[in-house]
């Protein structure tokens, strides 16, 4: 019985005319494409960190040669980068990722003024968005769902061929039941051989964050499969079904999350970052027209461990001018305070409203798993702030006693990166899944049980 | 009187649309749709050039305020450029949140625009955004479609085809009727939508409205006009060609999911895929690496301005730089600032034309597909494009050499060639000066460059226009009733 149902299945002709196998071939071939572009992805990702590798590795001994005798103004051009890691998993689920930069070069001075600079993108890109493994689960995936499920009881019964299934089955629930699993295995079957198949494109290993991305991938698969068995349960016409489940699809992956992306840009809008870089020059560079020992001052009240190195001859008063640079950042630490936590407001927001639109929660937790959202951006930068802060600190007792350019080993210092570690909880990101799929499989099962012999 | 049979045939579909009882429920619902996403624009565009219009008046009196100084303190203390939102970008929010917003103007460094609100988005932002003009190119086809699957399929499926034609009606004034009806079913959405969007734009134009807005407002409304018929007119013609009324909705979602999700999506990552950009590190390096063969003006002993150095002392017959009557270190900046400033420029126009090569698929596309059509028209005439965008760069770049040259004029001519002892005062000059460097102010491009960047995407309706009327022509010679 379940081999005749499968074979009626990939023979029958459903979609547009079309027939299964094409809308199957179809999903495949552009989840192999998206395979393709995670590949590129990844290996512009890694260009990027080879380009500026390169960068410092040129750059650092020519500065050096120039400026041989005066290290702060060596330090004044010198750019430190670190690397956001791209893990194999991050071309999956491309997310942000190609909005902000996944490397930053900073010099020692204010670092207010530069880490908010913006990569070069190409803003048509972003806009019509990335063809990646995400955009093909999220959003082909259902459809395909949709188109396969949504006639199987209303055909057979538009054709009258229904009576005759109901007589002759036993158990005309676990029938129904039968028919939605063949079409999930062979969905779940399309799922598996291409996320086999990013294992040796992309080099993903085999560890517990591809195990929870697969997990939430079936998961996604699994609450459109409830969703098409609840609208099956109604016993409405094939048509109505096809409006009703397109209409499900548009509500839960076109309007609702951009109106909630509309709420929460006005909700929490961000005049904090203009605010951040006109208090961050302000606090720099009124300075120079300020009392020198004032300055200095308050420099020695945060760093008070300077206050002991002994001031030296050099081209320059670079303690003077580098204490400006840190008033800079010290002078807009608030708002670049409220910044961030505008910022963490937002990912909280929004991760509290996606729990309740399954289609936002699998797009965010795929890109929280693929380290590509906002909680990863936000970390980035914490790490940049502190990879910085790290050179200051290296690198303000040499300038400020004049140390001796040559002695410092410039090939030495290698480009810094950062590896995402924060850890995500399955029940977190399962949970949300999981109870929606129960929620309507119980509807649909429950309905079901009291019309499956409407005639 | 004038389509007799045409208009009876419409108020046919008029009033079978209204019967049903889930299509006043559908519009109501993109009613509200329209309704939020009018004000949310209208919430945002007003904050967003709130925030830029304070801050642009804050930097410019700051720059003001600045004390007596020597002037290339001044070249760094540097100004900001605020990018401002087009009235029109309340209807078409277009590629605003992907652009940045704000850069940072000083001498030697073309900083990047910041703060777009992609960067500071959770990554919902890539579900898209409600607009006006997104529920007009996005949702209101697809409503059409559902409306106009049965217009003449259902006719056939129930016979009533085979009487329409016998009693005399001919497929063209049947096809001309059907389509006229949903059309106006259309009218009822897509009128108030305009007079919205007229009401919004004048309200953040503030009582000045230049001919240019109203030329841009009048083909935004023409456009989209012809976009939402040529829908109407697929709905029909797809009816028409197919047997029950729903394989004609089964294909026209196919085809709506083909030319809104799969189509543009696909043809951009096509774009992009062939046509790789540098990283910005290589950009950055690359720049530098030029600026470094023309000379390094932070380098003493460069050969080029050694030579700048040697003409100079030749042409004031002088024998050290101390002794030039002109400043000899804002000399050397500014050639410094000119060399680096035109390698810049080259090297970002050879980066705008690798994105235009990127864009070129998508934008070809429009002949295939009329929602790629109005989707660049619509942004290119709100002013939310990239060619937009890339105008105010170019501004903001302009403005910073100029300002950066001026400094590097004041310095050259009022500031001494001799060091001050520590004991003297620093050499510096009257604050002035400061307002001989007018503020920044963005101004929009006339709608000329619309119709020099967006020629495909007019020729494309004009195109599909003609497309649409052949096949309905070819359609009533080989249409059946049955």
């Amino acid at each position: 019985m379940i081999r005749l149902a499968f074979i009626q299945f990939m023979r029958a002709g459903r979609y547009a005319g079309a027939g299964t196998r094409i809308g199957l071939i179809f999903l495949l071939t552009v989840g192999i494409i998206s395979l393709f572009v995670g590949k590129q992805f990844s290996q512009r990702q890694q260009q990027a960190v080879a380009d500026v590798i390169e960068f410092q590795q040129t750059d650092f001994p020519r500065q050096a040669a120039i400026h041989r005798d005066d290290m702060g103004l060596l330090l004044y051009y010198l750019k430190f980068s670190v690397v956001n890691q791209t893990r194999p998993l991050t071309a999956l689920a491309i997310g942000q990722r190609d909005v902000n930069p996944s490397v930053q070069s900073v010099t020692i001075r204010a670092l207010e003024g530069q880490q908010y600079d913006a990569d070069l993108t190409n803003p048509a890109n972003l806009l019509l968005g990335n063809v990646d493994f995400s955009f093909v689960l999220v959003y082909l995936f259902p459809l395909l769902i949709v188109a396969f499920t949504y006639s199987i009881i209303s055909e057979e019964k538009e054709n009258g061929t229904w009576s005759i299934v109901a007589v002759q089955s036993r158990n005309l629930l676990g029938f129904v039941g039968q028919l939605f699993l063949i079409r999930l295995a062979v969905l779940l079957a399309v799922l598996l051989v291409i996320i086999g198949l990013a294992v040796p494109t992309l080099g993903t290993p085999l560890d517990g964050s591809l195990g929870l991305f697969l997990a939430t991938s079936v998961g996604y698969v699994l609450f459109w499969f409830s969703v098409c068995f609840w609208v099956a349960s109604l016993q409405r016409r094939s048509s109505t079904n096809a409006i009703l489940l397109l209409g499900i699809w548009l509500g839960l992956l076109i309007v609702l999350p951009a109106g909630v992306n509309n709420y929460i840009t006005a909700r929490y809008p961000v005049p904090e970052a203009q605010a951040t870089t006109q208090a961050q020059r302000k606090g720099v560079h009124e300075k120079w027209d300020t009392d020198k020992t004032a300055t200095i001052k308050k420099f020695y009240a945060h760093y008070p461990q300077f206050r002991q190195v002994p001031v030296v001859a050099m081209p320059f008063d670079w303690r003077w001018y580098y204490a400006m640079q840190q008033l800079g950042d010290d002078e807009s630490a608030e708002q670049a305070h409220e910044l961030k936590q505008k910022l963490q407001q937002r990912e909280t927001a929004s991760r509290s409203i996606a729990q309740f639109i399954p289609t936002l929660h699998t797009q965010l937790q795929l890109g929280e798993l693929a380290r590509s959202g906002l909680g990863n951006q936000l970390r980035f930068m914490d790490y940049t702030g502190r990879f910085h802060e790290k050179m200051r600190l290296y690198f303000y007792p040499r300038i400020f006693t004049n140390a001796p350019v040559s002695a410092e080993p410039w090939t030495n210092f290698k480009v810094d990166t950062f590896a995402d570690t924060a850890p995500s909880s399955p029940v977190a990101v399962l949970g949300p899944l999981l109870l929606f799929i129960a929620l309507f499989t119980g509807l649909g099962w429950n309905r079901f049980r009291r019309t499956i012999y409407h005639l | 009187m004038l389509l007799r049979t045409q208009r009876l045939i419409a108020r046919q579909v008029w009033t079978t649309a209204f019967k049903n009882r889930a299509v006043f429920g559908l519009l109501i619902g993109i009613g509200l749709l329209l309704t939020y996403a009018a004000a949310t624009g209208w919430v945002n565009v007003r904050q967003q050039n709130e925030i830029g219009r304070i801050y642009q008046q804050q930097a410019r009196q700051d720059w003001l305020g600045n004390p007596d100084k020597h002037p290339h303190r001044m070249a760094h203390y540097g100004h900001f450029a605020f990018r401002p939102k087009a009235p029109l970008s309340v209807f078409d929010f277009g590629m605003e949140s992907f652009l940045g917003n704000t850069i940072f103007l000083e001498a030697h460094k073309q900083n990047s625009v910041n703060f777009s609100e992609a960067g500071f988005s959770t990554g919902l932002l890539r579900f898209g955004e409600i607009s006006m003009a997104m529920v007009l190119q996005l949702l209101l086809p697809l409503l059409l479609f559902f409306l106009g699957f049965g217009t003449v399929a259902t006719d056939r499926e129930t016979g009533t085809l085979k009487l329409i034609l016998s009693q005399g009606v001919d497929w063209g004034q049947l096809l001309v009727g059907k389509s006229l009806g949903l059309m106006a079913v259309m009218l009822t959405l897509y009128g108030p939508v305009m007079v919205v969007t007229g009401l919004l734009w004048f309200g953040l134009q503030e009582g000045t409205v230049s001919a240019d807005q109203r030329m841009r407002l009048g083909l935004l409304m023409g456009a989209y006009f012809l976009y939402l018929s040529f829908f109407c007119v697929i709905a029909v013609l797809v009816s028409a060609r197919s047997k029950t009324a729903k394989t004609a909705l089964v294909s026209l979602i196919g085809l709506w999911l083909m030319l809104t999700l799969v189509l543009p999506r696909t043809s951009q990552a096509l774009g992009s895929y062939l046509y790789p950009a540098p990283s910005k590190a290589k950009f950055l390096a690359d720049i530098q690496a030029d600026v470094l063969k023309e000379g390094d003006s932070h380098n003493p002993n460069d050969p080029h301005y050694k030579r700048l150095k040697d003409s100079l002392l030749t042409a004031y017959g002088v024998d050290s730089v101390q002794k030039l009557p002109v400043n000899y270190s804002g000399l050397v900046m500014a050639e410094g600032e000119k060399i680096s400033a035109q390698l810049y420029n080259v090297h970002f126009g050879r980066l705008l034309a690798i994105y235009d090569q990127q864009n070129r698929f998508s934008k070809a596309m429009a002949f295939m597909n009329p929602y790629l059509a109005i989707r660049n028209l619509s942004m290119a005439l709100s002013g939310t494009d990239f060619a937009g965008y890339v105008d105010f760069q170019q501004q903001a770049e302009r403005y910073r050499y100029e300002m950066a040259q001026k400094m590097n004029d004041l310095q050259i001519h009022f500031i001494s060639n001799k060091k001050p002892g520590a004991a003297e005062k620093p050499h510096q000059i009257d604050k002035k000066h400061w307002e001989e460097v007018p503020d920044f102010s963005y101004q929009s491009p006339g709608i000329g460059r619309v119709f020099a960047h967006e020629t495909i995407s007019l020729l494309a309706f004009a195109f599909w226009m003609g497309l649409l009327g052949m096949v309905g022509w070819r359609l009533t010679k080989t249409l059946t009733a049955i």
